[in-house]
């Protein structure tokens, strides 16, 4: 032998050579298992929707018991203030009041004149109904999405694709469900798209969060008239979700990108109410079109399952 | 007894080598001193608890239009990651990852990814670098910070959903903050679980 041979390593320093070695390749399968798993959530975004249910069963539950003695401190301190102040903001509402008498009997005839129309014209409007009524109990602020949880689930009915509405406006849809509590979409996360009709133009549009505290107005549809400040936003009922009417939002920028306030707060909205979806839409599976030509013996005799037949047979 | 004197504290009580040469005489103990011995183990899932508490707490109903709450649990697995590597290795904070991910409606995979690349970062740049000031500490974890949003903001894009990244800087802001108060608060579970010179 005209070479040495390396000094052999203790056994000691081989089992630490070795565990590193594992505890890398282990480290590396971990992160190339999560990128995986990322790839999986685009393709199949509702795939894990039940262990969401079960975690969800399991947080809402806890917020709800944990939060109980702040909301108790947070009415006290209301109903403190409620006494204090109370004869300027009584002036304040009776001069309000008159004015929204006014406003209120205009409106009280529209009503009239309108169901007589929509009588006269047979118009069928699916009915709102409530689902359940339930309280907000947590919310994900420190995640890039922005989703709250209430405390009703499967067993009050309340499933996925939902509207969710408070007193004051729009809360968002339910996207998932668990057996006592569902998750909520709020306006303000970026995948959120409400369809919604300027008030006072009648222009069609989305109101489409980004994170911010200020939704924006995007692919407005029908003429171009300027928006101004302080035009409110309703929903259109579009999409089958949301009813029509409801309040969302007011522009507070009209300029581009259209800055829009929402009208209802979820931390004010203790309880929200959750209604059917206005109108569901059917789902339609379309018919494979065929652009070959197809032998007319295979077309009297059916040619295969979902070939579309000819309306009338053929001489 | 005197070999056993010769051996550094953190050898003698340290999980992986109980096995090795101080694993109990099983078929001598009785059910209850078995079940001292199991029980004897709690301190290992001490990280594995804190930082599934402080994910729960990032559930808090705290409704803010804009993602401001710190992200707790990343700070406490860095933290972790420094203060007890063996008890925060990167499968585990994967595993807390996707619990992060089911509670806050993200797409699963994108904080166990960088959860677990955060851990495996940790461990690396600990294993060359060493012990170091708090201040570098909490530089390393802004840096850190910094680009777990940023990686967040490309891991949602790539699962089909992409997110602003500006509204994720108030994030990175109170993260920063938060950070000494994440640290003092795992410092304090850590003396009050380990001891003063760490070892689990």
């Amino acid at each position: 032998m005209d070479w040495t041979p390396p000094p052999r390593r203790s056994t000691a320093m081989r089992r630490e050579q070795n565990l590193a070695l594992v505890g890398a390749v282990v480290s590396g399968a971990v992160i190339a298992t999560g990128l995986l798993l990322v790839l999986v959530a685009r393709v199949n975004p509702d795939g894990a929707a039940r262990m969401r249910g079960v975690m969800l069963d399991i947080v809402t539950p806890v917020w709800s018991v944990v939060r109980a003695p702040f909301d108790g401190a947070g009415r006290a301190a209301d109903w403190a203030g409620d006494y204090l102040a109370a004869v300027d903001r009584n002036r304040r509402l009776e001069t309000e009041l008159a004015a929204a008498r006014l406003e209120l009997q205009r409106a009280g005839s529209d009503r009239r004149a309108l169901a007589t129309l929509k009588q006269l014209e047979k118009v069928a409007d699916p009915a709102r109904s409530l689902i359940a009524t339930a309280r907000i109990v947590s919310a994900t602020s420190g995640s890039v999405v922005r989703s709250a949880m209430i405390a009703a689930g499967r067993r009050e009915g309340v499933g996925p694709g939902l509207p969710v509405i408070g007193a004051q406006g729009l809360i968002g849809r339910t996207i998932e469900a668990g057996t006592v509590s569902a998750r909520v979409l709020l306006l303000n996360d970026p995948a959120s798209r409400i369809p919604v009709i300027i008030v006072r133009t009648g222009q069609a549009a989305l109101v489409v969060g980004t994170n911010r505290p200020a939704l924006e107005l995007h692919d407005k549809v029908g003429a171009d008239l300027p928006l101004l400040a302080g035009d409110r936003l309703v929903t259109s009922g579009d999409g089958g979700i949301f009813p029509p009417g409801i309040p969302v939002g007011t522009i507070i920028g009209p300029e581009e990108p259209v800055q829009v306030r929402p009208s209802a707060h979820p931390v004010g909205a203790a309880y929200v109410r959750v209604e059917t979806a206005y109108m569901v839409m059917p789902q339609v599976t379309p018919l494979p079109g065929y652009d070959a030509a197809v032998p007319i013996e295979a077309r009297r005799s059916g040619g295969g399952a979902a070939a579309p037949r000819p309306p009338a047979p053929l001489p | 007894m005197a070999a056993a004197q010769q051996r550094p504290a953190r050898q003698r009580r340290c999980p992986d080598r109980l096995m090795a040469w101080t694993a109990p005489p099983w078929r001598l103990m009785n059910a209850a001193e078995r079940r001292r011995y199991w029980w004897g183990h709690w301190r290992l899932a001490v990280p594995f608890a804190t930082t599934l508490l402080l994910v729960l707490a990032m559930t808090a109903p705290l409704l803010v239009p804009a993602p401001v709450f710190p992200h707790l649990a990343l700070i406490s697995i860095f933290v972790w990651a420094t203060f007890q590597p063996g008890l925060m290795p990167p499968w585990l904070a994967f595993v807390l990852g996707i619990i992060a991910d089911l509670l806050f409606a993200q797409p699963v995979g994108v904080n166990a990814t960088l959860f677990a690349a955060t851990a495996g970062f940790v461990r690396v740049f600990e294993a060359r670098y060493g012990r170091h000031a708090h201040g570098f500490d909490w530089a390393m974890a802004t840096a850190l910070i910094i680009a777990f949003e940023a990686a967040t903001c490309g891991l949602m894009a790539l699962a089909g959903r992409p997110v602003p990244l500006l509204p994720l800087g108030w994030q990175a802001l109170t993260s920063t903050i938060a950070y000494p108060l994440v640290v003092a608060l795992c410092a304090r579970i850590q003396r009050l679980a380990f001891g003063s010179d760490g070892t689990p």
